[in-house]
């Protein structure tokens, strides 16, 4: 296997490659030189720098002033600053714990759900002819190319519990599922469609990552007479766990921000059980026009997320 | 920590160098051509868009944004065009979105400085927006040599747009709650009048016993049938709660009537159509609108708006009249979209704002084609006005119809109406219970908006 | 490879099952979108019982009230510029991060992944008053280079370049490759997959993207597809026709660019010899 073969020279790998005298000089250099050679590296960053403090760490920190303040766009006074105020109100606000709620249960659904699911289809894709490989690939992602405006239209429409497409094809089996007008299922029915609107890039990720597992491995697993899914306990997933662990953290940085679906099709209901945390953040901000409140929770949003991030680095990084 | 870790760590370094081999620039140059392409391209893209400022000469350039979008949009994109080739001079441009988002951007605008000079506030959204000196007082443009004569207009609408002696608006028309129904049930059902034709309920006992006949119908090929359905619950209940003489807040604004007796019985009422006489399924927040027009539902309650919605369906044959007095007295709900000036208009740019809105208002009979009806009383007294059916049915209602309250609130207290009619209508709580727990929050957010001192006992029990 | 014929034929099913589920809704908005509005709104079955070009016919043959194509046009260019953006800066921000031992690096690289988790809509209106002084509201450039600011790309890109082995790089510069060089010649070129990945990533979200051209855009000639589609839908109702046409002009066009970013993924993969 290529695998197997020793490492080239490198010098023969790149023809393309002129020797300039520069490389050798810097060599030489002496202490100046060599803190200028240390932080030319911030050429390549400088772009990137520019625009992410311009348009990342600027519109933060004046979020962050904007939580501090009792900002409310249509009011003719200027805003005054009110310390913790906004904050303190986050909790004792009933809707605010609501909301919370009602996105730890989508969190906690749709994030082993997506991405068990996607583990599953990628091995299973991965162990399929090549050509094919592509194909089957091609059509799970395919629903994440659509906007969410159009799928959740379409989704508002099959889960219609009277006229839904969904319940007209369950009623020759006697079926009939309250899709959005329970306060239990219209969750699920929101985690149903999104992990269909949402599996495809963690397929795509996990796909490229089992891709990098060398073939050896499995060859060496198959001469000890590993199969099925001991193969999978013993090399797939250890080798995978650096990848799983990148897709699972977006998959829970995505999730906790999770908007356009109940955005569009409950709006927030039945009963405010799926106004999650951003959909009463715009409400807040947008509609109530209340910008520093609404600034205040999306920093506890944002401190959530960074503690469920920081945690499972450390749960991965334990085994 | 994660830096130390690469995704790929634990790859081959020789697979690397394979491939390495392999890809040599031919392959590749191109991706990295367009690399080098972007710098140029967005260097131009940026000396264009600095040098983008248009210079319209002597044009007065108008931003006219709405939140017309459907069939609504497009009758008005007509009417401004229309505007555009009488007024050489000015030039209106008209953006549109989702009501739903227009709001946001409307005040995103605001912030930045760059609200539009003409734009269109719906009444449930004025005050807020009024209160906030948004808008500009339009006494010296009515009462000018181009003005409109105010009497012309109903007096329940433009008292909306009037506050301490100014009129801050030209209300465009008035979306009024009606009844649509549906005539091949109505026949089925045999609820017709003496030459057989279908014969919409006009009060309380006609309409249960037209609900009740329509639900019998029972299963059909399309599905269960029934008499009636709820739309949007808070259009719906405040048709409803208008007619039983509620209120939803005291006189001075400074209290708070959601749960009053009134209202409580209407909304009683509301439940016992779907629980005791079983005329409507459970209620479904969204989107019960489609079973009207699959033919599956007698009638329903909704604003003159859906009317496009029926006409460009084409295989429905409904009808549409004034909504049956279910309560003690008659009433409906109603809206209007009133047509507003930015507040910091210089004079040249109010004067041709000012012309266009009168434009909108002197031709609102085009508007009313598309689905609306004009609150101008002249207009609606033409042979025009009076052959568009629909409308002409709906706008019977105008006298009797109730705006909901504008304050600056408006949307907080919304959210607490709609929670306590879904919980009500889905029986979730007992309508009492349901306004009781509406009027606290609703109390809570007056207090936090100043307008009750918080030390002051909760005003209604 | 250790599975049996029969057992993989087997998992062969499932997956084409579990894909045909996840594709169906999208060839029925497909096939929908050539029904006329009563049947729509009726469902009697998957095939239109009457096709009819009605839909894309009012769409298409309006372009003064619905400029369908400039907004195809202005997606389009957005999307490729922010996608060409976000590939240069971030490759060459995750290079200096993940192979250039900065002074300051390490706390720099943490700053930028702790960014991911900032809800976006924090930002919206920030940005939004940043823009306004820029003169950039309104034009193509407040939705480009703001995407630039991303912190996927870095992250992505950082993660597998700390996979490339070192010795490579070691030996370009031995023989006398700069930084610049390095990087033009050995990162780019080693990490194809990876940026196709990140390309396919940014393209779609771009594409997708509503509230940015919503609140940073003005005119309706300038606007991108998702929210011009928007205007077919009101808050009341939405014309069903219309939409589903729309959204099929909206999404040909991105399948197409992914499949060429596709065959680029599998390309890049099959040259390099990973599996046979």
């Amino acid at each position: 296997m290529s695998n197997q073969t020793p490492l080239p020279e490198p010098q023969e790998q790149l023809p393309a490659v002129g020797p300039t005298a520069r490389g050798v000089e810097n060599y030489r250099g002496n202490a100046r030189r060599r803190i200028i050679r240390r932080y030319s590296g911030y050429l390549f960053l400088a772009p990137y720098l520019v625009l992410f403090f311009s348009f990342l760490i600027l519109p933060l920190i004046y979020g962050f002033w904007l939580s501090l303040v009792d900002y409310e766009m249509l009011s003719p006074e200027p805003p005054g600053f009110v310390g913790l105020d906004n904050y303190s109100e986050a909790m004792d606000d009933p809707y605010f714990w609501q909301a919370m709620k009602a996105t730890g249960l989508y969190v906690g659904m749709a994030v082993p759900l997506g991405i068990g699911l996607a583990l599953l289809m990628a091995v299973l894709i991965d162990s399929l002819p090549q050509k094919r490989q592509g194909f089957y690939r091609l059509m799970i992602f395919m629903p994440t190319m659509i906007t969410i405006t159009v799928a959740g239209l379409v989704w508002r429409w099959f889960y219609h519990s009277e006229f839904g497409l969904f319940n007209a094809m369950l009623e020759r089996f006697d079926i009939w599922v309250p899709w959005l007008t329970d306060t239990t299922w219209a969750m699920r029915s929101i985690v149903l469609m999104s992990v269909w609107w949402t599996i495809g890039v963690p397929l795509v990720i996990l796909m490229a990552g089992l891709k990098q597992i060398p073939v050896s491995y499995y060859e060496a697993a198959a001469i000890d007479g590993a199969t099925g899914y001991r193969r999978f306990l013993y090399i797939t997933f250890p080798l995978l766990r650096p990848i799983l662990l990148f897709v699972v953290v977006l998959s829970i940085i995505g999730s906790f921000q999770v908007f356009g679906q109940t955005f569009i099709i409950t709006e927030g209901g039945p009963e405010l059980a799926t106004r999650v945390i951003m959909h009463y953040i715009y409400d807040t901000a947008f509609n109530f026009y209340r910008m520093g409140y609404g600034a205040a929770m999306s920093w506890i949003l944002f401190a959530v997320i960074i503690v469920f991030s920081l945690l499972q680095f450390r749960i991965f990084r334990e085994r | 920590m994660l830096a130390k870790e690469g995704l790929l760590g634990h790859l081959n370094v020789t697979r690397f160098s394979h491939r390495f081999q392999v890809i040599t620039m031919p392959t590749f140059v191109r991706f990295r051509l367009l690399l080098l392409l972007l710098p140029l391209a967005l260097i131009g893209l940026i000396i264009t868009g600095m040098s983008g400022c248009r210079g319209g000469g002597d044009v007065i350039h108008l931003r006219y944004w709405n939140g017309f979008t459907g069939p609504d949009g497009r009758t008005m994109l007509q009417m401004v065009r229309r505007f555009n080739e009488e007024n050489p001079d000015v030039r209106v441009t008209m953006q549109r979105m989702a009501w739903n988002t227009y709001y946001n951007k409307l005040f995103v605008a605001g912030l930045g400085g760059r609200a539009p000079e003409v734009f269109v506030l719906q009444t449930d959204a004025f005050v807020r927006f009024m209160q906030a000196d948004f808008l500009r007082p339009l006494n010296d443009k009515i009462m000018g040599e181009n003005g409109i004569d105010m009497s012309d207009f109903d007096p329940n609408v433009i008292d909306t747009v009037y506050h301490n002696g100014n009129y801050y608006a030209v209300p465009l028309d008035a979306y009024i709650l009606g009844m649509y129904y549906n005539r091949d049930l109505f026949r089925q059902a045999g609820i017709v009048d003496e030459h057989g034709d279908p014969a919409p309920p006009t009060n309380r006992e006609e309409f249960l016993h037209a609900t009740r006949k329509i639900t019998e119908l029972g299963q059909t090929d399309i599905g269960n049938i029934w008499g009636f359905v709820f739309t949007f619950f808070r259009y719906n209940l405040a048709g409803i709660m208008s007619q039983f003489g509620g209120s939803l807040f005291s006189e001075d604004g400074t209290r708070t009537l959601i749960n009053s007796p009134e209202n409580v019985e209407a909304l009683e009422f509301a439940v016992s159509l779907i629980q005791e006489h079983r005329v409507a399924p459970n209620p479904e927040a969204i989107d019960s609108w489609i079973g009207f027009r699959q033919g599956r539902v007698g009638l329903v309650f909704d604003g003159i708006y859906m009317l496009p919605d029926l006409q460009r369906q084409g295989d429905l044959d409904f009808g549409a009249a004034p909504i049956p007095q279910l309560g003690p007295e008659p009433g409906t709900w109603m809206g209007s979209h009133n047509i507003c000036l930015r507040a910091d208009l210089d004079e040249e740019t109010a004067e041709a704002a000012w012309r266009f809105a009168r434009f909108l208002s002197d031709n609102s009979l085009d508007w009313a084609e598309g689905g609306q009806v004009p609150v101008r009383r002249s207009l609606r007294d033409t042979e025009r006005f009076n052959n568009m059916y629909a409308q002409r049915e709906f706008a019977r209602q105008l006298e009797i119809g109730q705006y909901l309250p504008s304050n600056p609130f408006v949307f907080e207290y919304f959210t607490e109406l709609d929670l306590a009619l879904e919980r009500a209508l889905r029986g979730r709580m007992t309508p009492q219970a349901a306004l009781d727990l509406a009027a606290a929050n609703i109390q809570e957010i007056m207090r936090r908006y100043g307008i009750i001192p918080s030390d002051e006992a909760d005003g209604e029990t | 490879m250790g599975i049996s014929k029969n057992t993989q034929r087997a998992i062969e099913v499932f997956v084409l099952i579990v894909a045909a589920i996840f594709v169906m809704p999208i060839i029925l908005v497909f096939i929908t979108s050539f029904k006329p509005e009563p049947e729509i709104i009726r469902f009697q079955g998957i095939l239109p019982i009457q096709w009819t070009l009605e839909n894309f016919r009012e769409i298409l043959g309006n372009p003064e009230e619905i400029p369908i194509f400039r907004w195809l046009l202005n997606s389009l260019f957005i999307s490729s510029m922010v996608t060409l953006l976000v590939l240069t800066v971030s490759s060459m921000a995750a290079y200096a991060l993940a192979r250039l031992n900065l002074p300051g690096g390490r706390i720099l690289f943490f700053l930028i992944i702790a960014t991911l988790m900032v809800p976006p809509q924090i930002l919206l209106v920030p940005v939004y008053l940043i823009l306004n002084p820029l003169g950039w509201l309104d034009t193509p450039l407040a939705l480009i280079i703001p995407a630039g600011a991303g912190a996927f790309g870095v992250f992505l890109l950082h993660q597998f370049f700390k996979g490339i082995p070192k010795d490579l790089e070691e030996a370009a510069a031995i023989d006398g490759c700069s930084k610049l060089g390095i990087y033009w010649h050995v990162i780019l070129p080693l990490s194809k997959p990876a940026l196709a990945t990140l390309g396919i990533f940014t393209f779609i979200g771009s594409w997708n993207d509503f509230m940015g051209p919503l609140i940073f855009l003005d005119s309706v000639e300038k606007y991108t597809l998702p929210v011009g589609i928007a205007l077919f839908q009101t808050s009341y109702y939405a014309e069903y026709g219309l939409t589903l046409a729309a959204s099929v002009i909206c999404t040909f066009p991105i399948i197409v660019v992914f499949l060429f970013f596709h065959k680029f993924i599998i390309r890049g993969i099959a040259m390099s010899g990973l599996k046979e």
